[in-house]
């Protein structure tokens, strides 16, 4: 049983490592980095407790957020998803991404107290 | 039918009566004292003209006539200057008030009085023109003074001057056209202002006020018809007038003077004030009860017949008396209540004054205390054993004196007290409100009080458990004195009597530490005040190694996007995209300073600015990107 899933994992790494172009690649590992800080955050919330609460919301918030727009960058700019997203260059993918990272910050750096 | 009829006739009938019942009576008016303060102030010395008419009038409206009559016309008469129609007018009504003083008057002021009346004078003028003309027995016409104060009483709209127009017509002929005049009584009623329903009053004040009353009544007595003014209002109005019982001006007091002679003295409307000589309370020894029955001058209503319709106990809601009259003597109307033997307590007297179609508030509501002599009756102390073996011990004490022997109780014996409470005449037996034994313990000072009730049959018992009560004697033994304390407001002689002494043995006394009067008024401990403790804090060590761990992923970040081969070397050094990372970088900087120095607002502020530079500048660069890749593509 391990065996296989081991064997599925290495197929599924391998795949990833030849078939993902490079842009993609430079996008999921900023999308590792927020993963690992908000799992940190959210660590540090159990282990040691939710003083400030604010500060904690407006931190893990910062990262989920961060995360999903930057997943929405990433489909967006897969030109294998091209057909869905006519209206929307990659360049305006990114406009968008920008724009909503700021709206996100002005609240988390509100929150954050 | 016939019942629904009759049904409906009596709770008209008990509806009439509830209504009448409450009909306002004065609450304020001049008693002898204040006629007395009122006299005097119009009594004093003239300074000039002026004063002399007001006190002069003024006195005469009192009835009373001024001190030194001949002084009083010398001087009116060495002061009177011919020109000026104000001084005609004090002249010419003070010289009328006084008997045989009479001023002469050249033509020459004559016409000068008659040219005052016109439209183009003040009605104040016309006023003092056509009182001087009257006074001083000259013709004047009548008609033309009405229409000069019609033309006016339109032009000067105030209270002041229509009250001098109504007091101006009341001077004038009786076949004149006065009803448009008489009108503005009922129009200017309509402008007093209603105060709790106690007070009726012009915003002007008293003076206004009072010199309304006297020549509404004036004018209405002239034309002989009935002011437009409902008891309730007129009653109100002398509540007004004589709320206040010193005056600030003479004219106050004048004006003061003038309203109560045509409120006392007038065809229509003569209020009546009811109040009782001293306190409202009659007993044994003063079994009169004695009424003050007056028109507003303090003067008493000697023609009239002062009634008690209904007199009922408040306790028992049982009649007294009814329709029995007051005898008058001495100008006061008595009535000696306790010939009808009543019960000591509180009586309502519902009082009415007849005899004249005028009168108004004569229906009046009166509280009567009747007042009683307590005597006590069989006053038994006994020392019980608990357990009744032993027989009782009872010792009959007579009051004033006090019990020979003291009495010994201690933790095995009740000390009992039984007393009746009498009324001294009639032996009927009382319940006054406070009846207490009151023990006191002579050498620590230490007193305690209890209650003594009584039972069904009105005996009053007490008894002390010696044991049970140990607590409120904080278990001191030794010797109390016993008081009696019986009071009541109906009763006339309260009484502290030293009935006894009894000595107290309690049991297991402990070491009898002084008494401490509980003192409740010394400074109770300091409370200081406790401010919000701050949170309880991770220790630093935890907070930075945490910080640690989630700033050590950017740096995976860096490592990944190295190995990735991420790099800027498709950086364009093109304006638009200097300044858009310029601008960029910016924004992240205003997010730093918005955490730490400014609010909401700035923050929008310059993001908006610097927000919509870096959105042009990145706007122009990316457009310049997709420019470049779309060429790249399509080669």
């Amino acid at each position: 049983m391990s065996l296989s899933v081991i064997a599925v994992i290495s197929r599924f790494l391998e795949e990833y490592r030849s078939s993902t172009s490079n842009k993609l690649k430079v996008i999921d590992a900023y999308l590792l980095y927020i993963l690992l800080t908000g799992a940190f955050q959210f660590l540090y919330c159990l282990l040691v407790g939710t003083f400030p609460f604010n500060s904690f919301l407006s931190g893990f918030i910062s990262s989920v957020g961060s995360f999903i727009l930057a997943v929405c960058l990433r489909i967006q700019i897969n030109p294998q998803n091209k057909g869905d997203f006519l209206s929307v260059s990659p360049e305006r993918a990114f406009a968008d991404f920008l724009f909503a990272h700021t709206v996100l910050h002005l609240v988390v750096v509100n929150f954050i107290g | 039918k016939s019942q629904h009829g009759s049904s409906g006739l009596v709770s008209l009938l008990v509806f009439v009566l509830a209504l009448e019942a409450q009909a306002l009576t004065p609450s304020h008016y001049l008693v002898a004292s204040d006629v007395d303060r009122l006299q005097a102030v119009l009594s004093q010395p003239f300074t000039d003209l002026k004063s002399a008419y007001f006190s002069v009038v003024g006195l005469s409206k009192l009835g009373v006539s001024v001190a030194d009559s001949n002084d009083a016309c010398s001087f009116i008469k060495a002061n009177v200057d011919s020109s000026s129609i104000e001084a005609l007018f004090y002249a010419a009504e003070a010289s009328q008030a006084i008997s045989s003083c009479e001023i002469h008057v050249s033509n020459e002021t004559r016409d000068s009085l008659h040219a005052a009346v016109s439209e183009d004078s003040t009605v104040s003028q016309i006023h003092q023109a056509v009182s001087a003309l009257s006074s001083l027995g000259l013709p004047l016409a009548s008609q033309e003074v009405v229409s000069a104060l019609k033309a006016r009483i339109s032009k000067e709209d105030n209270v002041v001057a229509i009250t001098l127009a109504l007091q101006t017509a009341s001077r004038l002929s009786q076949q004149a056209e006065l009803g448009e005049i008489l009108e503005e009584i009922e129009d200017l009623a309509a402008r007093l202002d209603d105060l709790g329903g106690v007070y009726l009053q012009f915003e002007e004040g008293l003076e206004a006020t009072a010199l309304f009353v006297s020549a509404a009544y004036a004018l209405s007595d002239h034309v002989d018809m009935e002011p437009p003014l409902k008891e309730d209002q007129v009653i109100q109005l002398v509540n007004s007038i004589f709320s206040k019982k010193s005056w600030d001006s003479l004219s106050e007091a004048f004006s003061v003077a003038s309203a109560a002679a045509a409120l006392s003295n007038n065809r229509f409307h003569k209020p009546v004030v009811v109040s009782a000589v001293g306190p409202a309370t009659v007993s044994h020894s003063h079994p009169l009860l004695q009424l003050h029955v007056t028109d507003v001058l303090c003067q008493p209503l000697s023609s009239a017949n002062v009634l008690v319709e209904s007199a009922t106990s408040v306790a028992s809601k049982a009649a007294i008396l009814s329709q029995t009259p007051f005898t008058l003597r001495d100008g006061i109307f008595e009535l000696n209540f306790m010939a009808s033997k009543p019960a000591s307590g509180y009586y309502q007297f519902s009082v009415a004054v007849t005899g004249d179609s005028r009168l108004v508030a004569n229906h009046v509501e009166l509280k009567v205390k009747v007042s009683t002599k307590v005597a006590i009756n069989n006053m038994d102390l006994s020392v019980v054993d608990k357990d009744q073996s032993i027989g009782t011990k009872t010792t009959r004490v007579e009051y004033p004196n006090k019990g020979k022997a003291s009495f010994i109780a201690d933790s095995h014996q009740n000390f009992a007290m039984t007393f009746q409470l009498v009324d001294e005449t009639t032996g009927v037996e009382l319940t006054p409100h406070q009846t207490f034994v009151r023990l006191h313990n002579q050498k620590t000072g230490q007193e305690v009080v209890f209650v003594a009730e009584p039972d069904s049959k009105n005996l009053y018992k007490f008894e002390l458990d010696t044991a049970e009560r140990k607590t409120e004697f904080d278990s001191i033994s030794g010797t109390y004195a016993l008081y009696l304390m019986v009071g009541d407001a109906t009763l006339e002689n309260p009484v502290l009597w030293n009935v006894a002494d009894v000595v107290l043995k309690f049991p297991d006394e402990e070491a009898p530490s002084t008494v401490q009067s509980k003192n409740l008024y010394v400074p109770k401990p300091e409370i200081q005040h406790l401010f919000r403790e701050p949170e309880k804090r991770p220790p630093t060590v935890l907070s930075n190694t945490f910080t640690a761990l989630v700033l050590s992923p950017f740096l995976l970040l860096l490592i990944l996007w190295f190995k990735l081969g991420a790099n800027i070397s498709n950086f364009s050094f093109s304006p638009s995209s200097v300044l858009f990372h310029v601008g960029h970088a910016a924004m992240l900087g205003l997010m730093y300073v918005y955490w730490t120095h400014l609010n909401m607002f700035q923050t929008l502020k310059y993001l908006a600015i610097i927000g919509s530079l870096t959105f042009l500048a990145g706007n122009r660069m990316l457009a310049q990107k997709a420019v470049k890749r779309y060429s790249l593509h399509h080669l």
